[in-house]
């Protein structure tokens, strides 16, 4: 049953982690908490849904237009609301990302009002029986494209020029205007990178859940809670934190009570500020006085 | 008559109500050392960053080379060839020295960036040694070493120097003059703003004195050798 378990975390806890990279990509580079950003999720598995079902495209190029058109609106979204209103107060930022978010949210309840929308399923395979574990084609496919990506993501960010010009705006944004990188439009990019990367997960979750308008809310919650467990800004954290959600949700799930399944990315918030506030990964705030 | 590589006329910059430069001009000649005087508040970092693209003046002209800079954002001075290493050095504390210089020469300079490289680990070969190390485990001279290094990645046509002895030891403000001897020497014009007037005088071709954001006086440092009194009576009294 552990492993069973193991496994059905691991495929939940992988699109947690790229929920809430999705979050960090953003935080790092702009400092803003998209509270809007659960709905980027849903908005991504919409679009992906309406390829899919309204115009009947195969379920990859559906998913590969669903996230670059994603990405177009966290461009469009960062260089038409944010860029605006910078030099203003920080909560504007706040704000405006919850507008966003409502705003999505909004549009996807009058098209489909409340009701839950079944996306066919992409791997419809017999499930692979391991002894008593149960491998569906589901969870092998998450699991993989969210491993395939994450390598992607970091070997670029470790071994690339465009990956160190990454790190150099997130580490001094100044340093990095001192060495001629247009700073707007690196926030631009990360928008749209933070939007892309939520609509995969997303995307995702589809096949293996239903679809309905405010399903983001308890995704911005699970990225919130992984962010906090990794250490806020920390990109790698968040990866280990999603995972880390994913697993604990099972395991107190089945050990525990089902009921704290929906509360563990809460209980998991509260216990991480009061014990280690820096999380795992982030660093401890120095204040000189 | 001599060969001006940047023109500043007529200079405003504000920060919110609270104006900073009111009218300031002067020239920059190509492969001088001007260095910018004046008492804590006068506009020396405000024409600076001015001039960078980090502040946007409210009016005046900043031409390089008959190239307007004033208005333009950062990246596109840089893109220019103007280069500054800032009081804070602003480096990337986590990626090394090798990094650190590298990312210099992405955006500008970049075909003979492994030959400029060398050239800098020529000049620092303190630098090349701890070429693997992360910027955040040097010394303040050598992270002064990497912000003047990362800058001349660049291949700057000009180069400002904000403070470049801030903070550091009169032993490396001796190198600090030595290094702009060997930046003048590669032709490099250098525009710099520096307390210490010890290093101003002994580094700099020539001088002007900048009070309320209004430049009030100036002159060769060679032809004021001998009454640095006077020029301090100007900056202070």
């Amino acid at each position: 049953m552990l492993m069973q378990l193991t496994l059905s975390g691991a495929s939940q806890g992988a699109i947690y982690a790229l929920v809430a990279l999705s979050l960090t990509v953003v935080y790092r580079s702009t400092t803003v908490v998209n509270f809007g950003h659960g709905d980027l999720v849903m908005s991504g598995a919409f679009v992906a849904y309406v390829l899919v079902v309204g115009l009947g495209l195969a379920f990859l190029p559906a998913a590969v237009i669903a996230v670059v058109a994603m990405f177009g609106l966290g461009v469009c979204f960062s260089r038409g609301l944010i860029r605006p209103i910078r030099g203003g107060p920080h909560i504007g930022f706040a704000l405006m990302s919850i507008a966003l978010g409502y705003t999505l949210r909004g549009i996807a309840r009058t098209v489909w009002g409340r009701e839950v929308l079944p996306m066919p399923r992409v791997f419809d395979i017999e499930p692979i029986f391991l002894g008593d574990v149960v491998l569906t084609g589901d969870a092998l496919f998450t699991i993989a494209t969210v491993a395939v990506l994450l390598g992607l993501f970091f070997a670029m960010l470790t071994f690339t020029d465009i990956g160190k010009m990454v790190q150099a705006v997130y580490q001094s944004e100044r340093g990095a205007r001192l060495v001629g990188i247009n700073v707007s439009r690196f926030h631009d990019l990360s928008w749209g990178t933070g939007a892309a990367l939520g609509a995969v997960g997303g995307i995702l979750i589809a096949p293996v859940s239903f679809l309905h308008p405010d399903l983001g809310a308890s995704f911005l919650i699970k990225g919130f809670a992984a962010m906090t467990l990794g250490g806020f800004g920390s990109l790698g954290g968040a990866v280990l934190g999603g995972v880390v959600l994913g697993l604990a949700e099972q395991y107190a799930g089945a050990y525990i009570d089902t009921a704290l399944i929906d509360i563990t990315a809460y209980l998991l918030i509260i216990l991480v500020l009061l014990v280690r506030p820096r999380g795992l990964f982030g660093r401890k705030a120095v204040v000189k006085v | 008559m001599p060969d001006t590589l940047l023109t500043i006329r007529d200079l405003h910059v504000a920060y919110g109500p609270k104006p900073i430069l009111r009218g300031a001009g002067f020239d920059v000649r190509r492969g001088e050392c001007l260095t910018l005087l004046g008492a804590n508040g006068s506009g020396k970092s405000t024409s600076m960053n001015a001039i960078c693209g980090f502040v946007r003046p409210s009016a005046g002209s900043v031409s390089l080379e008959g190239t307007e800079l004033a208005g333009r954002p950062a990246h596109a001075i840089f893109a220019q060839g103007v280069a500054q290493v800032s009081q804070a050095r602003d480096l990337f504390p986590d990626l090394t020295v090798e990094d650190n210089l590298r990312l210099g020469a992405m955006r500008r300079g970049g075909r003979e960036s492994g030959e400029t490289l060398a050239h800098v680990y020529a000049r620092f070969p303190r630098l090349a040694e701890r070429r693997a190390q992360a910027a955040r485990t040097l010394s303040g001279g050598e992270q002064q070493m990497v912000a003047i290094g990362r800058a001349m990645m660049s291949r700057p046509r000009l180069l400002l120097l904000d403070e470049p002895s801030g903070g550091l030891s009169p032993q490396f403000c001796e190198e600090i003059a030595r290094i702009i001897d060997q930046l003048k020497a590669d032709g490099v014009t250098l525009l710099m703003v520096e307390q210490n007037l010890n290093l101003a005088f002994r580094a700099a071709d020539r001088f002007i004195v900048l009070r309320d954001g209004r430049v009030v006086d100036g002159g060769d440092v060679a032809a004021m050798a001998g009454d640095h009194d006077a020029i301090v009576r100007n900056i202070y009294l």
